[in-house]
C-alpha cells in the first residue's frame, strides 16, 4: 500500500546544500504541490519573484498600515530552499502556497522589547540547548557545526534526516519551556490547517510536499488529527494588526547584519560560493574561491600576498578540516588559515579582505513597477512631474538648478520647477535616500543656484521603500522625521537644523513646530558655540528664505532672543587659552555676520559686549584683539581709540605672548586698515625693541602665524611702512620681508616651532 | 643519571606515560614520522582521555590555535609561535615536538651571539685539520639532525638572533635541503622534517625577521589570557605542577591568593582595573602570566623555608614587589600609587596584603 502523507522535507532557511537537494527532490518526486512555510497572504508576491529580471537577494517586507509602525522581514537568498521551492514550482507548473499564519496575526503580537525581563527565561533554555550541543559536537560554534554536518552532506537522505534529527531533539530539549512555544504551537495548528485544506481540495497527501524549518517537521507530521478545539478558537480570535506588503530588492550585507529568521547568516557571499559549488563545480571550489579573494583584496589593497602562500592556506585549511574529521574546510578553516598564512597571525591584517569575501556587497533587484509601496509610487509620479526621470540611472548625473522664477513661461509651475526640484531632493535627502547629493556652492553668494550630483542605486531604493514606514507619502514621512529628529534633539544645533531643513524642503508648517520646540529649548543652558551656529543658521534662513517662497516671519523674534543670549554670554566665554579662543572667534564671525545682516538684532548689546571684550586685561588677548578689530571695522572705534588701546596693549613690559597675541587677533581682519595706520607700526616696532632675547623669540611665534596668510602685496605695504619709520628704502625692505628664507633662518625657524612656552 | 636528580626533565619524559597511553590508543591514521596522529597530539596538549588514562592539560587557553599549530606541522610548513612574554609559546613547542616525536630537545637557543654555523652545521677543527673534512668531523646543528631523522628542530626566541643568522633558515625551509660543499653532498630533509620557532614581540633587544623568512611560517600569535578565571586556571594548574617537582614543604596557594596575584598583575598590565572604573599606571615590566607563577612558587619557597607552610601577605608581599618594581624609579611610584588608590580601597578582604605592601615601601 502507497503512503499516505505528504513529504516533509525540513531545512534551514539560507541553506545552498538545503536549496539543491530539494530541487533534486522536486524533479524525482514531481508533486502537484508544494506548501512553504511563510505568511499565507503573501503568495501575489511569487510571481514576481519568479520573473526572470528579479535577482536575489530580495526581500518581502510586510508592514502595519497604522502607527505604531512594526514590520517583518522575509529575505531571500539565490540558496534559500524556499525561494528555489518557489522557482522550482513556477517552471514545472505546479501550484505553490505559503503555509503559515498571515502577516497581520506576526505584526499584532507583541513586540520582543515589550516583553517583561522575567518571561525571557525561555529563550536562555534555547540557547542553552545549542550550546551544550557545541560543545557535545566539540565544536565552536552552532554555524560551524551545521556547516560541516549538514551543508557538507553528501546526499539528499543524508540532509533530510540530519536536519530532521537535529530539529527534533532541538524541540525535544527546549520543548515547552520555549518563550515562543505558544507562538508556535498556534503557527503549528495553523499549517496543519493548511494541509488539510490542500488535502481537501482533493490534491492526494503523498502528491503535497511540504518545505519547512527543521524544527517544524515534528509538529506537522500529525497533519490528519482533528484540530483542538480549543486551538481553533485561540486561532479565530487571534489579534490581528491590518497590513500590507511588498517586494524589495535586498542586499548582501543587509542578509549579514540582520535575517528576519532565527537561523541568520553571517557570511551570505560566502554561503554564495557554496551554492555555486554545488552546480557542478569543484567540491573544493568554494575553498579556492575564498582564499583568491583574500589574497587579491589584500593586494589590491597593497599588501603582497604570494600564490605559494595561498597554496599553503588551502592547505592548512583542509588540515584543520581533517582534524574535525571532515574533508572540505569550512568557513572557520578557511578563515583561520587565512589569519594564519594570509595575515602573519593577526586577523587585524586581514579583516576588511574577510568582510569584503565573507559578506559581500552584491544587491538584488527587481523590474520595474513590481516593488511598489505607495510612498515609491508617491517618488515616480514626483520624478516624473518634475521631470527628473532621466536621472534614474546608475552613473552619476549632475543637475544644477535656477531658484528663482522664471518670468517668460507659461503656466506658475514650470516658473518654479527649480524650486520644486530643490524642494524634492532636499526632502530625499532628509530621508536619506541616498538618491541625490548636494554640491557646495560655485559662487559665493548665489543663493539662487544649487548643484546636485543624482545616482539611483539599489540601495536607495531600499532606503525609499523603508521610509514607506514613515508616512504614505514623501512629504508625511519628511514630516514625521522631522518631528522624530525634533523630539530626540539634545542640543540646539541639531534643532536649527532641522529648521534649515524645513525651509530648504519648502514645508513652512513643520519649519513652525520647529521654531516653537527651538524657542522653547533656547531657555536653557547652551555654550556660547552652539549658540552661534543656531544663530548663522536661522541668519541663513531669514536672508534667503524669500527665494523658496516660504514665510520666515515667525522667526524673527526667536532669532533675537538667541542673539541677545550670545551677547550676554559672551565676555564669559572669553576666558580660555589660545586653543579654545579659535572657537570663540569663530563664534565672532557667526554673530557679527547675523548682526550685520539683520537691523532687528539688538545692535547695542552687540556693540557693548565687543567694546567689554576688547577693553578688559583679564580676557584672552588674541580674543580681545579680533574683538577690537571688529569694532574697528565697523567703524566703531576710532583713530584714537585705536591708538590708546596699541599703546596699552604693546607697552613695554607686556609678556610677547600677550601682547603678540593680541596684535594677532587684531591682524586677523580689515589689514588694509591697520596697513595704512603708520602709528600702529611704530608702536609695534616700539614694543618689539623692549623686549629681551628670550621674549623676542616668544613673541617672533605670534607675529609669524599673524603674517602668515598674508599676501605679497599686503607685505609690500608693511615694508613700505616700516621702511619710513627705519628711514630705508620700501623696496628694499620689500625685498627682504619677501625673499624665501635663507638655510640659517630656516633653520632658526624651525627651532622655534618646539619652543617650549613653559620655560 | 637518576631521574630524580634532574631539575628539569624534558617534556617527553615528564610526561611518559601520557605519551605511551595515547600511543596505545591510536585509532586515527598517523603523519609520516609522527608518534601519533594529529587528534591525539591535540588530546596530549589540551586535555582529554586515552584509554583509560586522563590526560592533564598543558596548555589552558584557545584549543583552536593549538589545532592550527598541529595541523600547520602536518603540512610540513614551519611554524612560528608569536607572543608577549610568558605566554607559554616555549611551553607549546616543547610539548608538540615532545608528542609529535616523542623528542623535544632538538633545539637552538637565540641569542644574540648565536651564528650562522650552529644552525647549519660546523667543525670539530682538531679532527678537520688532522683528517680534513669528513662526514666524522662535522658537527651537525639541531637542525641538520632533524632534517636527517624527520623530526621537528626547535628554534628558541629567535628574534634574538642577528638578522643574517635567522636569514640562514630561509633556504632550508624553502628547499628542504642544506648543501656541505666542503664533502660534495647534500642533506636531504626527510619526511617529518619541520621547525617550530618562538619569537617575542615585547622585549627589548629583538631583530626583525625579514618578510622573506616570515612567509615561510604560518604564523600563530599566543594571546594573553583572556579573562581573571582563565588566567587563575593556568596559574593554579602551573603552580601545582611546578611545586611537585620542587619540594617546597609548603602549602598550595589557596584560590584567594591566586585570585590576589592575578588581579594585581592583569590590572597593572591592561592600565585599568578589572571593572574597568579606574585608570591605573602601568608598570615597565610585562607581568605575564609566567611570572605570577613564578612569584606564587617563591612565595611557596619562603613560606616553607621561613615560615610554617602557609603563604602569608608577608610572603605575598615581598614576591609582588620584586615582580612589579623592575625599575626603581618609575616602578615605585606606579606601584605606590596602585596601593593608595586601588587596593587600600578594596576592604577588609585585601587590608592584609596591602598592609604588608605598604610596609615594604615605607
Amino acid at each position: 500500500m502507497m503512503e499516505r502523507e505528504p513529504f516533509f522535507f525540513g531545512i534551514r532557511h539560507l541553506s545552498p546544500a538545503g536549496a539543491f537537494y530539494l530541487r533534486q527532490l522536486l524533479a524525482r518526486r514531481r508533486p502537484r504541490m508544494v506548501l512553504v512555510e511563510g505568511p499565507c497572504d503573501l503568495g501575489d508576491e511569487m510571481v514576481h519573484m519568479r520573473k526572470t529580471q528579479s535577482q536575489p537577494p530580495m526581500a518581502v517586507l510586510a508592514y502595519t498600515k497604522e502607527a505604531p509602525i512594526r514590520t517583518i522581514l522575509y529575505p531571500f537568498a539565490s540558496y534559500s530552499p524556499e525561494y528555489q521551492a518557489i522557482l522550482w514550482c513556477g517552471e514545472h507548473n505546479v501550484e505553490c502556497r505559503f503555509m503559515d499564519l498571515p502577516t497581520d496575526v506576526f505584526l499584532a503580537l507583541p513586540a520582543r522589547e515589550d516583553i517583561p525581563e522575567e518571561e525571557k527565561a525561555g529563550e536562555e533554555e534555547r540557547f542553552q540547548v545549542y550550546r551544550a550541543l557545541d560543545l557535545r559536537c566539540g565544536e565552536d560554534g552552532h554555524e560551524t557545526f551545521w556547516e560541516r554536518t549538514l551543508e557538507q552532506a553528501a546526499s539528499m537522505e543524508g540532509y533530510r534526516e540530519g536536519a530532521n534529527l537535529f530539529g527534533r531533539y532541538i524541540r525535544e530539549l527546549t520543548g515547552e519551556n520555549d518563550r515562543d512555544w505558544e507562538e508556535i504551537r498556534l503557527r503549528e495548528a495553523w499549517m496543519r490547517g493548511q494541509i488539510r485544506k490542500a488535502v481537501a481540495e482533493g490534491i492526494p497527501p503523498e502528491e503535497i510536499l511540504v518545505v519547512t524549518g527543521a524544527y517544524h517537521v515534528e509538529g506537522l507530521q500529525n497533519w490528519e488529527q482533528m484540530p483542538d478545539p480549543e486551538e481553533e478558537k485561540l486561532l479565530q480570535e487571534l489579534p490581528r494588526a491590518a497590513s500590507s506588503h511588498t517586494l524589495m530588492p535586498y542586499s548582501d550585507y543587509r542578509l549579514s547584519s540582520r535575517s528576519g529568521y532565527g537561523a541568520g547568516n553571517k557570511a551570505p557571499a560566502y554561503y554564495g560560493l557554496l551554492w555555486e559549488a554545488l552546480h557542478g563545480k569543484d567540491p573544493m571550489y568554494a575553498t579556492y574561491c575564498y582564499l583568491a579573494r583574500i589574497a587579491g583584496f589584500q593586494r589590491k589593497s597593497g599588501s603582497p600576498v604570494s600564490s605559494a602562500e595561498v597554496i599553503e592556506a588551502v592547505r592548512l585549511s583542509v588540515e584543520l578540516a581533517q582534524m574535525r574529521g571532515g574533508q572540505i574546510p569550512a568557513l572557520r578553516d578557511l578563515r583561520d588559515a587565512a589569519v594564519t598564512c594570509l595575515g602573519g597571525g593577526h586577523f587585524a591584517s586581514i579583516s576588511l579582505a574577510v568582510a569584503d569575501t565573507e559578506i559581500g556587497t552584491r544587491i538584488g533587484s527587481l523590474p520595474e513597477g513590481v516593488s511598489r509601496t505607495s510612498i515609491q509610487e508617491d517618488f515616480y509620479r514626483q520624478m516624473k512631474e518634475w521631470k527628473l526621470e532621466k536621472y534614474r540611472d546608475i552613473t552619476a548625473q549632475d543637475l544644477a538648478l535656477d531658484l528663482r522664477e522664471k518670468r517668460n513661461v507659461a503656466s506658475e509651475k514650470s516658473a518654479f520647477l527649480d524650486l520644486h526640484r530643490s524642494f524634492f531632493l532636499h526632502r530625499l535627502r532628509v530621508l536619506g535616500v541616498s538618491f541625490a547629493t548636494q554640491g557646495k556652492h560655485v559662487q559665493d553668494n548665489a543663493t539662487w543656484a544649487e548643484h546636485w550630483q543624482l545616482r539611483w542605486t539599489p540601495e536607495a531604493e531600499i532606503q525609499l521603500v523603508e521610509s514607506a514606514l514613515k508616512g504614505d507619502t514623501i512629504l508625511q514621512a519628511v514630516a514625521f522625521q522631522m518631528k522624530e529628529t525634533m523630539e530626540g534633539a539634545g542640543n540646539l544645533g541639531s534643532m536649527a537644523q532641522v529648521i534649515e531643513d524645513a525651509f530648504l524642503c519648502g514645508m513652512p508648517a513643520a519649519a513652525g513646530q520647529a521654531t516653537d520646540a527651538l524657542a522653547h529649548k533656547a531657555v536653557d543652558a547652551i555654550s556660547l558655540e552652539e549658540l552661534a551656529r543656531t544663530v548663522e543658521r536661522l541668519s541663513v534662513v531669514i536672508r534667503y528664505g524669500n527665494i523658496r517662497q516660504v514665510d520666515e516671519k515667525p522667526l524673527v523674534p526667536v532669532l533675537g532672543r538667541i542673539f541677545y543670549r550670545a551677547c550676554l554670554l559672551l565676555p564669559g566665554a572669553c576666558v580660555c587659552d589660545d586653543g579654545a579662543s579659535n572657537v570663540v572667534i569663530t563664534a565672532m564671525q557667526q554673530l557679527n555676520g547675523a548682526a550685520l545682516a539683520h537691523d532687528f538684532l539688538d545692535q547695542e548689546g552687540w556693540k557693548a559686549a565687543l567694546s567689554q571684550v576688547a577693553d578688559r586685561d583679564d580676557l584672552n588677548t588674541r580674543i580681545s584683539g579680533f574683538a577690537a578689530a571688529v569694532l574697528l571695522e565697523r567703524g566703531l572705534m576710532d583713530t584714537r581709540q585705536l591708538q590708546t588701546e596699541v599703546g596699552r596693549r604693546l607697552s613695554p613690559g607686556m609678556p610677547a605672548d600677550l601682547g603678540a597675541g593680541w596684535f594677532e587677533g587684531l591682524a586677523m581682519k580689515n589689514r588694509y586698515a591697520l596697513i595704512a595706520r603708520l602709528s600702529l607700526w611704530e608702536s609695534l616696532d616700539g614694543y618689539l625693541d623692549t623686549l629681551d632675547q628670550e621674549e623676542f623669540k616668544r613673541a617672533l611665534v605670534f607675529l609669524r602665524r599673524a603674517f602668515a596668510d598674508f599676501t605679497a602685496r599686503e607685505k609690500d605695504e608693511i615694508a613700505e611702512n616700516l621702511g619710513e619709520i627705519w628711514h630705508l628704502n620700501g623696496s628694499q625692505v620689500s625685498e627682504v620681508l619677501n625673499s624665501v628664507l635663507g638655510e640659517e633662518e630656516s633653520g632658526l625657524l624651525e627651532s622655534l616651532e618646539d619652543f617650549d612656552f613653559d620655560l | 643519571m637518576e631521574k630524580n636528580q634532574v631539575q628539569r626533565l624534558p617534556a617527553e619524559q615528564l610526561f611518559q606515560e601520557e605519551i605511551n597511553a595515547l600511543i596505545a590508543a591510536e585509532t586515527d591514521p598517523v603523519p609520516k614520522g609522527w608518534k601519533m596522529s594529529p587528534r591525539s597530539v591535540r588530546t596530549y596538549i589540551c586535555g582529554g582521555k586515552a584509554g583509560n588514562m586522563s590526560i592533564t592539560p598543558k596548555y589552558i587557553g584557545q584549543e583552536r590555535l593549538v589545532e592550527i599549530a598541529i595541523a600547520t606541522l602536518v603540512t610540513d610548513r614551519a611554524l612560528l609561535l608569536i607572543g608577549e612574554p610568558g605566554t607559554a609559546k616555549s611551553w607549546l613547542s616543547e610539548h608538540l615536538a615532545a608528542a609529535i616525536n616523542g623528542d623535544s630537545t632538538k633545539v637552538i637557543q637565540g641569542t644574540a651571539g648565536t651564528t650562522e654555523e650552529q644552525i647549519r652545521y660546523s667543525w670539530n677543527y682538531a679532527m678537520l685539520i688532522a683528517q680534513g673534512p669528513s662526514l666524522e668531523a662535522m658537527l651537525k646543528s639541531p637542525v641538520l639532525t632533524a632534517m636527517e631523522t624527520g623530526t621537528i628542530a626547535r628554534v628558541e626566541e629567535i628574534s634574538r638572533c642577528a638578522s643574517e643568522v635567522q636569514d640562514a633558515l630561509i633556504s632550508i625551509l624553502s628547499e628542504k635541503r642544506v648543501s656541505i660543499p666542503e664533502l660534495g653532498m647534500e642533506v636531504p630533509a626527510q619526511k617529518g622534517f619541520s621547525v617550530i620557532a618562538t619569537a617575542n614581540t615585547r622585549d627589548k633587544g629583538v631583530n626583525e625577521m625579514s618578510a622573506a623568512l616570515k612567509r615561510r611560517f604560518n604564523i600563530v600569535v599566543l594571546p594573553t589570557p583572556a579573562d581573571l578565571d582563565a588566567e587563575m586556571e593556568i596559574v593554579k594548574t602551573r603552580v601545582e605542577q611546578q611545586a611537585g617537582g620542587l619540594d617546597l614543604n609548603a602549602k598550595l596557594p589557596s584560590a584567594e591568593v591566586v585570585e590576589k596575584v592575578c588581579t594585581i598583575f592583569r590590572e597593572l598590565r591592561c592600565g585599568e582595573t578589572l571593572d574597568r572604573s579606574q585608570k591605573v599606571k602601568a608598570t615597565s615590566g610585562v607581568l605575564s602570566t609566567a611570572e605570577s607563577i613564578s612569584l606564587l612558587c617563591n612565595s611557596m619557597a619562603l613560606a616553607g623555608s621561613f615560615g610554617n607552610g602557609d603563604i602569608t601577605d608577608y610572603d605575598l608581599a615581598a614576591g609582588l614587589q620584586g615582580a612589579v618594581v623592575k625599575e626603581e624609579e618609575k616602578d615605585a611610584i606606579a606601584w605606590k600609587e596602585y596601593l593608595e588608590n586601588v587596593m587600600k580601597k578594596r576592604g577588609s578582604r585585601w587590608s592584609g596584603l596591602y598592609r604588608a605592601c605598604r610596609e615594604l615601601n615605607k
